[in-house]
């Protein structure tokens, strides 16, 4: 009767360790599922990818990726990488990602709107793909936003008036895709000019104020007669100009 | 010397065809490379940091953005965003060959010994120009007008300059105007009505006056009409003497 009950628990012990074990391994780490789920909704002809491995504790030995000193990632380098496929919102997850990289490829989709989360973005550069749809609002929610640069996509709908909130803004180009709407040029959009949204043939440039403002009310009976003055002297000197112009054309070239 | 007709229209045409020339040798290939090759023509750099930095050799895409002082809208393509070349000893005229560079939208010559006058084109040459800061250098002349032109200036940095005449009025049309300081200069007259410049954005320029400055004066006690009569009869006397 002993025995089997010592065996029996011995056998509950067994299961129990290999149930944690095996519940460690599932769950492992979350980065890594992130970014191996993006892996699995592209199409890499180059083998860019053939580092991103499943099974490793982090994703911090994959080529084209680097971490932090807590194993978490910071970097994606995947530009002119000839990826075709789509972005993935598990992308979103990487909460201290710096710099997103992946530009000059094939790649299609939309941008999620998850990529509002990645508030620790510094720079977002998915120029020269063909991405469809929508500049989330939600990237108005990324305070530390320097560049982003989503030109010479097929990017559609409006700029949305949210990013005029990123005040860390330095580098923008929407030139190049089916963007439509106003240019907002308030906020950090002050800094803004033509040249990030060229060649989006249904924006439309802000309005200029047309008329100056009113001067100062002081001091204009001073400055009228000041002009009077000076408009004398701007006679005079016109018309010694136009003699002598009248001398050297005319009277000179007969005094053979 | 006296000239005979065809002599002096000869010499007209050659005078006109030199400065065609010269025009032409200024508005060459409209890219930034040759944007950045004419203005380190233009300047004098006696310590060397365009010299050193700046080599035109190595032609790969992207080359210009390792250049000192430059910052390119991509790094792997040769389009310039932003030229920074504050505190270089630089001398010269201010270079107009920047027109060259399409893309440019701020540009930091302060601290330099550039001198002569800011071109009164200058919202031909800076077109998209967010950050202008021409500070700290021997400039002299007035303030062009066609600077009110440039709509994107955000920030506009003048002082310590030997600038002379007015703040031209029409400034008050630049709406995206934040930063304008004039301090250290010899302007003169009503200042403009800018909206939260302050009063120590003007200082040290004896001339100034108006808001937010103390008003203007009222001229001398001589009449205006004095003034013109005497201006009529000289010029009477000048356009009748041969």
């Amino acid at each position: 009767m002993m025995g089997l009950f010592s065996s029996l628990m011995s056998s509950f012990l067994l299961l129990a360790i290999l149930g944690f074990g095996l519940v460690l391994i599932v769950s492992g780490n979350a980065e890594v599922d992130a970014l191996y789920a993006w892996k699995m909704n592209l199409s890499d002809p180059n083998s860019v990818l053939q580092s991103w491995d499943a099974t490793l504790v982090n994703p911090c030995t994959w080529f084209n990726v680097t971490c932090n000193s807590d194993n978490s990632v910071t970097h994606i380098d995947l530009g002119n990488a000839n990826l075709s496929g789509q972005l993935v919102p598990q992308l979103g997850q990487l909460s201290n990602l710096q710099n997103l990289e992946a530009y000059g490829n094939n790649l299609n989709g939309t941008i999620p709107d998850e990529f509002g989360n990645l508030t620790n973005l510094v720079s977002l550069e998915l120029f020269f793909n063909r991405l469809s749809g929508p500049i989330p609002g939600t990237l108005g929610k990324l305070q530390k936003l320097r560049e982003l640069r989503l030109n010479n996509n097929n990017l559609s709908g409006n700029i949305p008036m949210s990013l005029t909130n990123v005040g860390s803004l330095q580098v923008l180009d929407f030139s190049n895709n089916h963007l439509t709407g106003d240019i907002p040029n308030n906020g950090s959009f002050s800094v803004l000019t033509p040249l990030s949204f060229h060649n989006n043939p249904g924006l439309k440039p802000p309005k200029y104020q047309t008329s100056p403002l009113p001067p100062a009310p002081s001091s204009s009976a001073a400055s009228s007669s000041v002009l009077s003055v000076s408009s004398g002297s701007l006679l005079l000197g016109l018309c010694s100009c136009l003699f002598s112009l009248h001398y050297l054309l005319v009277l000179l070239p007969y005094q053979d | 010397m006296v000239l005979s007709s065809r002599t002096f229209c000869a010499h007209v045409i050659i005078i006109n065809f030199l400065l065609l020339l010269s025009c032409n040798m200024v508005y060459g290939t409209p890219t930034d490379i040759f944007c950045l090759e004419s203005i380190k023509k233009s300047l004098e750099d006696p310590y060397g940091y365009l010299n050193s930095s700046w080599d035109f050799n190595n032609n790969t895409e992207g080359f210009i953005c390792r250049f000192t002082g430059v910052e390119c809208w991509h790094p792997d393509e040769n389009k310039v965003l932003n030229l920074k070349l504050s505190n270089m000893g630089l001398k010269g005229q201010f270079p107009r060959a920047i027109q060259n560079c399409s893309s440019l939208t701020g540009l930091d010559l302060s601290i330099n010994k550039l001198s002569g006058t800011i071109p009164t084109d200058i919202n031909h040459i800076l077109e998209y120009v967010t950050t202008l800061d021409l500070s700290s250098n021997d400039f002299s002349g007035t303030i062009p007008v066609g600077l009110a032109n440039c709509s994107y200036l955000n920030s506009l940095k003048l002082d310590q300059n030997q600038l002379t005449g007015q703040i031209p009025g029409q400034f008050s049309t630049l709406s995206r105007l934040k930063v304008f300081t004039v301090t250290n200069n010899l302007l003169t007259g009503q200042i403009p009505n800018l909206r939260n410049i302050s009063a120590d954005s003007y200082a040290n320029n004896p001339g100034l006056c108006g808001s937010p400055l103390p008003a203007c004066q009222a001229p001398p006690s001589k009449s205006n009409s004095a003034v013109i009569a005497e201006a009529a009869v000289s010029e009477f006397i000048v356009c009748h003497v041969n």
